[in-house]
């Protein structure tokens, strides 16, 4: 395997593959709570780099003036107003999306809430982000909670942090504070996979080191905030990562079929062999086709059809890869995920695991563990709720093409739905799989269209209102066996 | 490619990513056009993402009558050009009761005359899920909006059944009653359509370049008079501004602004220096305080 991914590696020259250039855009997430003055820093940010219409800037200068600040001081946090409004509100908290741009690049702002009780919300927008910004007060330091919001976003993956240590003008501007502060959060960062790691001492009030280079920390030689923002290399791909491509649907024009999807992984060109891992058959790519014309190369990120030498036969849930490193063909799967949804964790509901593009029915579930993120530590445990980060272990009906989330993790993530009423009830990633576990033995009793429509469903016919209705049928009939400890899985 | 063309090709894919999910998961998808520089640029990406074969799914156009008349002959030229499947739907019982701009509030208008009329189109074609060209950047209540926004019985948008988003994961699995509006262009913002457009030389509606056209001034707003059912107030003199349209709704309640950006790119500089947030010519959303949060419950967008 190893002689063979070398071999591709010299084929294709450097030379031939310009990489594309995803340097435009940075998706930014924002942690911390409203406390330690998360607001206004990226309030300040948005001001300072001439972010705000101009209807919205007097705006926010005249509800300053009414709340009675100091007149010539801008409350910056209103800018971010959405998050507090619904906390006053005792509605759900949300995540926040706001986009804004330099002459450099362009950012997008992921505003999740901080606190505990919102880890699934703080999950969800850090599984967006490129890079994530953890604020602390200087007053106070790195926290308990400085340490979960760090694991959150190792969890998903983010590979670039920002230590924002905030309110630096209240600890007189001390370099040993920040210093100290700065060296606690490396010590701890060890456990996680982080790639970059920026310390920068801010003051978001009056604004040092956010736009603006602080004329108070002259010792200070690093970026500022928006100047490290505009510069930081997100492309966190390996050269030699493997090609895959789950296929989301296949376009057929006249006697072509064009395999689509976006490419999670890796390149391709035409003429290079590919397989489908779930067949394990292969063909010659001859063509990648888009609107504007064929590709010489298709890279990670790339929205493409894919036209083969021969017909697979393969549809949505395929993962076309590469020959030498093929993604696992498992039916049996360990994974870290984060609960979502409010009804907690049921081992006798239905679940189903929604990886790339495939949708696989769960024959049965545990929870093995729950993971205490502030100490990091783990503790056996058997059920989880909302906002717990839980170790578990699923097997699949049928086989599915996936990777470890640590090796690729376009490939390696998914969300668990309820099969019920579709909801999505947690996310997670893979941390450990195998193929040929065989989850449909002797022991998993087959529930199929046939056996349904012969009784249970024999009144129905084939409006959409009906099929519902089949289904729903279905979901009950398996939750009712799968309580009595047979495991289902339904066949229709 | 400078940095700033660069991440419009990051959107183009995430967003045929997003229309090839939604087609891939959905029975019976519909796109709703609206005609303006949204649509053109949610139709375009609509088109990439089923090259060679055209997107599986008609356009859906929400006719009130009070569209401009540019706005109509370009929506017919595009379903023609790219033959696509054109569907029309207008209140006629809202006609019927004399349902206008001018005579209305506009909060009842747009309610009757859309969001019901949208409701009725959506039922009467079966659809369960619908592409929209809303982007978050709009405004506020649209910051925290899904790319598959679930809608309750009665298309009913309601906070707390929407579903959580976990990396380019999208959840379609419908449940009882459910229905989805599919945003491909959420992480857009007004810079980025406009840009797009000049990569792309799209065709657009010509009232989104300057040229010399009627006008009256009401409340401090321009009112480009369309036709003659424009309802002049006592002093009321159309005059002919040279002016331009960011946004293109029903031409009595569409703000115009005076400008000379006459061609993409000078609209492209203009729209980049802008000093006010784009829905400020919207006259229905100043009607009252989060005027879309509310609407967005009734079933508009």
């Amino acid at each position: 395997m190893q002689v063979a991914a070398l071999r591709e590696e010299i084929a294709v020259a450097p030379a031939l593959v310009p990489a594309p250039d995803t340097s435009g855009m940075v998706r930014l997430l924002t942690c911390g709570s409203v406390d330690d003055g998360k607001s206004t820093l990226i309030g300040r940010m948005l001001w300072d780099s001439a972010a705000v219409a101009e209807d919205q800037r007097a705006a926010i200068m005249h509800a300053s003036q009414n709340r009675a600040l100091n007149g010539e001081k801008v409350d910056f946090s209103l800018l971010l107003d959405g998050l507090q409004a619904e906390r006053e509100q005792g509605i759900t908290i949300d995540i926040a999306w706001r986009y804004f741009e330099t002459t450099d690049r362009r950012f997008v702002i992921i505003d999740a809430p901080g606190h505990e009780q919102y880890t699934r919300n703080m999950a969800t927008g850090a599984s967006h982000a490129d890079v994530a910004i953890l604020l602390v007060d200087a007053r106070h330091g790195v926290k308990r909670q400085t340490r979960r919001h760090a694991a959150i976003c190792d969890l998903v993956g983010i590979k670039n942090v920002v230590l924002a240590v905030n309110k630096m003008d209240l600890i007189n501007w001390s370099e040993a504070t920040f210093r100290a502060i700065e060296a606690e959060f490396r010590a701890l960062a060890q456990s996680f996979g982080f790639i970059e790691i920026m310390a920068i001492p801010v003051a978001a009030l009056p604004g040092d080191n956010v736009v603006h280079r602080s004329a108070t920390m002259p010792w200070y030689g690093g970026p500022t905030l928006l100047d490290h923002l505009e510069t930081l290399d997100v492309g966190t791909e390996r050269r030699d990562a493997p090609f895959r491509l789950p296929v989301q649907l296949v376009l057929r024009h006249g006697d072509v079929r064009g395999y689509a999807g976006t490419v999670a992984s890796g390149r391709i060109r035409p003429g290079d062999r590919i397989v489908d891992a779930r067949s394990g058959l292969g063909a010659t790519i001859r063509r990648i086709t888009t609107m504007d014309g064929d590709l010489a190369f298709a890279h990670k990120g790339d929205a493409v059809a894919i036209e083969l030498d021969t017909d697979l036969d393969i549809s949505r849930g395929a993962v076309l890869s590469e020959i030498a490193r093929r993604p696992i063909n498992a039916d049996v799967l360990e994974a870290r995920l984060v609960w979502l949804a409010e009804a907690p964790f049921d081992p006798e509901a239905g679940y189903l695991l929604r990886t790339a593009t495939d949708l696989t029915p769960v024959t049965s579930m545990s929870i093995s563990a729950l993971v205490d993120f502030e100490t990091l530590a783990s503790a056996p445990a058997h059920a989880c709720g909302a906002n717990d980060i839980a170790d578990c272990r699923i097997l699949l009906g049928r086989p599915a093409s996936l990777d470890l989330f640590a090796d690729l993790p376009a490939t390696g993530n998914f969300v668990l739905v309820s099969a019920v009423d579709g909801t999505t009830v947690a996310g997670g990633i893979i941390t450990w799989a195998q193929a040929g576990a065989s989850a449909v033995g002797d022991n998993v009793f087959v529930l199929d269209r046939e056996m349904l429509a012969r009784g249970l469903c024999s009144d129905l016919g084939h409006s959409p209102a009906d099929l519902a209705e089949f289904h729903r049928r279905a979901q009950e009939a398996a939750i009712l066996l799968r309580s009595v400890g047979i495991p289902v899985l339904i066949e229709i | 490619m400078t940095a700033l063309v660069s991440h419009l090709k990051l959107l183009e894919t995430e967003s045929i990513h997003i229309f090839r999910e939604a087609a891939a998961q959905f029975r019976a998808p519909v796109l709703l056009y609206s005609i303006g520089k949204d649509s053109t640029v949610l139709l375009h990406l609509a088109r990439k993402a089923f090259w060679p074969g055209k997107p599986p799914f008609p356009l859906l156009h929400i006719d009130t009558t009070w569209k401009f008349r540019d706005m109509i002959a370009f929506r017919d030229k595009t379903a023609r050009e790219f033959g696509l499947d054109l569907i029309v739907h207008t209140n006629h019982d809202g006609l019927a009761r004399d349902i206008n701009p001018f005579d209305q509030n506009p909060s009842v208008y747009t309610d009757i005359m859309k969001t019901q009329a949208l409701r009725a189109a959506l039922d009467a074609g079966g659809f369960d899920a619908a592409f929209g060209g809303a982007r978050r950047d709009e405004e506020a209540s649209r910051a925290k909006e899904r790319v598959f926004s679930f809608r309750a019985t009665g298309h009913r948008w309601e906070p707390r059944r929407q579903r959580p988003e976990m990396w380019t994961l999208l959840n379609g699995r419908l449940g009882k009653g459910e229905t989805v509006r599919v945003f491909p262009l959420s992480n857009w913002t007004e810079g980025d359509v406009w840009r797009y457009i000049a990569l792309e030389k799209l065709d657009v509606v010509p009232l989104y370049f300057a040229a010399p056209r009627p006008v009256v001034s009401r409340d401090g707003q321009l009112i480009m008079v369309d036709d003659e059912r424009m309802k002049l107030l006592a002093g009321e003199k159309p005059e002919v501004r040279r002016i331009r349209f960011r946004t293109l709704g029903c031409w009595p309640l569409t703000a115009a602004v005076e400008s000379d950006a006459s061609d993409i790119d000078a609209v492209v500089q203009e729209v980049l220096r802008a000093k006010n947030s784009e829905r400020a010519g919207r006259l229905i959303d100043h009607d009252q305080a989060a005027a879309m949060e509310m609407k967005k419950r009734e079933g508009y967008f």
